[in-house]
């Protein structure tokens, strides 16, 4: 069986598709096929590639829109999940391409930085007789300690294909939800503010970090984890809090949303006049009514005890 | 059919609506792997560590203590690429926190015995004596440590040790090793050169004048001034090519440098085997494995371990069951050919549950590279390399120094020497920490008493050099010379028939003329990318290279030892000679011959003895 690869090339302002066709074996990696085509076909094909046991992060490409770690991702999977002889390999998205598959891991690093990526131990701790932990504060983040820095989930992260400037890489906040649940750090509230000052709330919860994370670390998990902790040490005043806030209100109050007043709430009163022109365009088409009397939920008293309840299951 | 739009495609067009969409459009290169001041060339490092495993960066940590020095961290990856993120079982140090009996002596006589008595007994006993100290730290540090209920970290115990003295992260201790020292690193603001080959050390009438190294992104090449260097770049599996379970990047650079500069290579032969490695690629399948009852077996279906090992059969240890199923091989009772020949390992005695409970790795890579369902049929394995004893020679364990002024090194790729002819598990990450901060410490001591005394005139010379040599390799057509990957290939052949599992003198002495004539072709190789942007195929160029110099001091080193010990077993020599052999091999380089002297190993309180389990 032939497969075809389809890759996006890049050198030196040069771009263009070139297509591969080789052989697939047994156990055939993504990664394998790529090596093969440098060492048989075309010594000028670039990609970057360490441990090929999917543990240093180096190999991960885009294969037909998503990310994949190409050392553990076998060629004919992909074949049948896509039924198709015909794959196509670029580089990661959401990252400077330097050459063919090879990206810029730079402004990344710039960007781990930003949320004081090392643990603070408290003082009781010292470097001579370390830390004590109980085995059940180690479960809450010995997930997050799994990043390999791959990038793949943030290849397909559509805020940071609009935006990267406002928000971090999801990988980001794996590695800030990781210090905040760790329950030897001093001080959580300093990495939350980093995090919350870099974007947290801007996240669309689109969820294709989790889709694409090879480590099964559920970024997206990650972000609304440090949105709770946010509530937990009390950094509520931005218009993502604040909003996360009103709607809980609302639903509690009434078991409805109270659209009319959700922006007044979140914003506050002096930015949400600037959106006038958007309400006033909103009442035209009988969307927004202001006089309306914002109506109570019949089965408020329901919807109160499921609130209560999922209360109680994060406890 | 009409287009179903899903919720991601809607999404995606909204965040794309009035932006270029990303994957359309490529940056303008500005890269900022390299530090301004490198590039205009006016950076004179006081410590240059090359490497960016845990020995360099843990070496970083200690050297930039000193807040007045300037200190970087140089790899031809990126920082977290490297072979110390795939140790697997944990980091060995008397702590007495899991196993309150456990003593520093005890650690050090294990080492000593693991290593078939070629360690140097008072390197392993200030390293046992710090190992554990190294576990606390990394604790303070953020090591995601499994947790015993009185809330220290776990420790377990690991082949070969008398006592449970590993400190762990579940089964990826090297990765939360690599990647604690990494948080460390970004908040001390340590430098990092980044994706730069490493080329040569230049030193010059006495002079340490510093780094030579090609900036892998816009293939510049660059002389970096250092007053000290550290030599961290790990171990040489790759002479295995194929057949080791080490990353793409163990390709011994460092080891190649440091020997041009006079430093020996010591006991180059000293190479581990692992006996579980896929036949397909030399990935590892755990040890685990034979331990929750898988079966060795040939091609007749016979368990072959009766004959070499009856009582402990599969369970014997690493080097006796590597070379079992070498011997099975060699004799014709293997099933495949050539490099990819193996025995069946066989789990389906083993329940399907206790399998996907405890095994769920070796099942996953089983099925991925060998395709191959464990619970219903056995996969095919044979021996990988799996560690480098040997590496470049370390002169004061207790700085780092080697016997060339202002050169340091430390982990996988020196030779210190702890291992001996053989490592222990777990031993390996407490190496890195240990000795990487040991150097690290003694490189800053060197750089504050010394001034730097090189001049840009010299490494910009030698950049030009290399500069040509760039031009003329890359140049060259198909129909001059084989292809890098066709010579690495037979070199492979060579040192995995010749110089592998087992050795015997006529074999060597034809693997080293292979070699010469490997080294021919290799002269007028065809590279095929003249690119100077992230021109991979060069810097294999570079690794094949020092691979085949690896490779010569290898089989120099196992040709000059006529015995048998650790990881170095010879047909023809198939015992242990301490009368002639409790000694260290040291291999010079001088003008492209090997030249081969002796040192005598370090006895302190442990005398040699028959190495039994």
């Amino acid at each position: 069986m032939d497969v075809t690869l389809e890759i996006h090339r890049f050198v030196e302002d040069r771009k263009w598709i070139q297509k591969y066709t080789l052989t697939v074996k047994t156990g055939m990696t993504v990664l394998e096929a790529l090596t093969e085509i440098k060492e048989k076909q075309d010594p000028t094909l670039s990609f970057t590639c360490s441990c090929r046991s999917s543990i240093c992060g180096a190999c991960a490409v885009r294969v037909n829109g998503n990310a994949e770690l190409a050392c553990e991702m076998l060629v004919d999977k992909l074949m049948k999940r896509y039924d198709t002889n015909t794959l196509t390999v670029e580089p990661l998205g959401n990252f400077r391409v330097i050459r063919d598959l090879i990206v810029d891991w730079d402004p990344k690093y710039a960007r781990i930085k930003k949320i004081k990526p090392a643990l603070q131990p408290k003082a009781e701790f010292t470097a001579e007789t370390g830390c004590k932990q109980s085995p059940e504060d180690f479960d809450k983040y010995k997930k997050y300690a799994g990043c390999i820095l791959c990038g793949s989930c943030v290849s397909e992260c559509n805020k940071n294909t609009l935006d990267q400037k406002d928000f971090l890489d999801p990988f980001v906040f794996v590695k800030a939800e990781k210090l905040v649940a760790d329950s030897r750090e001093r001080s959580p509230e300093e990495h939350l503010k980093a995090v919350v000052d870099a974007g947290l709330w801007r996240c669309f919860n689109c969820q294709e970090c989790t889709a694409k994370c090879p480590k099964d670390l559920d970024p997206a998990g990650a972000i609304e984890k440090l949105k709770a902790a946010t509530f937990k040490y009390k950094i509520e005043e931005t218009v993502g809090a604040k909003h996360a806030k009103a709607i809980y209100e609302d639903i509690e109050e009434s078991g409805t949303l109270d659209e009319s007043k959700l922006n007044i709430k979140s914003e506050g009163l002096l930015m949400s006049a600037l959106r006038a022109p958007m309400a006033f365009r909103l009442m035209k088409v009988g969307k927004l009514n202001p006089m309306d009397k914002h109506p109570v939920n019949p089965e408020i008293s329901t919807i109160q005890k499921i609130v209560k309840t999922a209360e109680k299951e994060e406890e | 059919m009409g287009k179903r739009i899903s919720r991601r495609s809607f999404i995606k067009g909204a965040a794309a609506a009035g932006v270029v969409l990303a994957a359309g459009s490529y940056f303008t290169w500005n890269g900022k792997n390299i530090p301004e001041a490198v590039k205009q060339g006016d950076a004179i490092y006081d410590v240059l560590i090359i490497g960016s495993g845990g020995a360099g960066m843990r070496a970083a940590l200690a050297a930039a203590a000193n807040k007045d020095l300037k200190v970087a961290v140089m790899t031809k990856l990126i920082p977290t690429r490297s072979a110390s993120t795939m140790a697997q079982g944990g980091m060995n140090g008397v702590t007495g926190v899991t196993d309150p009996a456990d003593t520093v002596e005890s650690h050090a006589f294990d080492t000593i015995k693991g290593g078939d008595y070629l360690s140097d007994q008072d390197a392993v006993e200030f390293f046992a004596e710090r190992a554990g100290k190294n576990i606390y730290e990394m604790d303070f540090m953020g090591y995601p440590y499994n947790r015993q209920s009185d809330g220290s970290f776990h420790q377990r115990k690991m082949g070969g040790s008398s006592h449970a003295r590993a400190a762990y992260f579940e089964d990826r201790a090297g990765h939360a090793m690599v990647h604690t020292l990494f948080e460390q690193c970004l908040k001390n603001d340590i430098d990092f050169i980044s994706e730069c080959q490493m080329l040569e050390i230049c030193r010059e009438e006495g002079k340490l004048q510093g780094v030579i190294a090609m900036d892998m992104r816009s293939g510049n090449i660059m002389g970096i001034p250092a007053k000290t260097v550290l030599i961290a770049t790990g171990g040489y599996g790759r002479a295995y090519w194929i057949r080791t379970s080490n990353p793409y990047s163990s390709t011994g650079d460092g080891i190649v440098a440091g020997m041009k500069l006079g430093i020996p290579f010591k006991d180059p032969e000293m190479v581990q085997f692992h006996p579980t490695g896929l036949a397909a690629n030399g990935v590892l399948l755990s040890e685990s494995s034979r331990a929750e009852g898988a079966l060795l077996v040939n091609k007749n279906g016979e368990r072959f371990m009766a004959k070499y090992a009856p009582a402990k059969m599969e369970l014997a240890t690493r080097d006796i069951v590597a070379q079992a199923i070498a011997t099975e091989i060699e004799q014709g009772r293997g099933i495949g050919e050539g490099i990819h020949a193996g025995v069946y390992m066989d789990f389906t005695k083993i329940p399907p549950s206790r399998i996907q409970e405890r095994l769920g790795q070796v099942y996953d890579l089983s099925r991925r590279f060998a395709g191959v369902d464990i619970t219903k049929e056995p996969v095919l394995i044979s021996p990988t390399c799996h560690y480098s004893m040997g590496g470049l020679e370390m002169t004061d364990f207790h700085t780092g120094a080697t016997r060339i002024p202002a050169v340091f090194t430390a982990g996988e790729c020196s030779c210190v020497s702890i291992h001996g002819a053989n490592r222990l598990g777990a031993n390996s990450l407490s190496e890195v920490l240990v000795f990487g901060h040991v150097a690290g410490d003694g490189a800053a001591a060197y750089a504050k008493e010394h001034a730097y005394e090189g001049s840009q005139d010299v490494l910009s010379g030698a950049c030009s050099k290399w500069m040509d040599h760039f031009d003329s390799v890359t140049s060259r057509t198909r129909i001059e010379g084989r292809t890098v990957p066709e010579i690495r290939d037979a070199m492979v052949d060579t040192m995995w028939f010749k110089v592998g599992v087992f050795r015997e003198e006529g074999q060597l002495q034809q693997a080293s003329q292979e070699l010469r004539a490997l080294e021919q072709d290799y002269a007028h190789c065809y590279v095929g990318d003249s690119s100077h942007v992230y021109n991979t195929a060069f810097e294999q160029y570079v690794e094949v290279g020092n691979l085949l110099q690896i490779s010569h001091a290898i089989v120099q080193g196992a040709i000059a030892r006529k015995e048998s010990r650790g990881g170095h077993s010879r047909r023809d020599y198939p015992k242990r000679d301490d009368v002639h052999f409790l000694k260290h091999t040291l291999i010079f380089q001088e003008n492209g011959k090997y030249r081969t002297e002796y040192k005598n190993v370090v006895l302190t309180k442990y005398p040699p003895k028959e190495r039994k389990y």
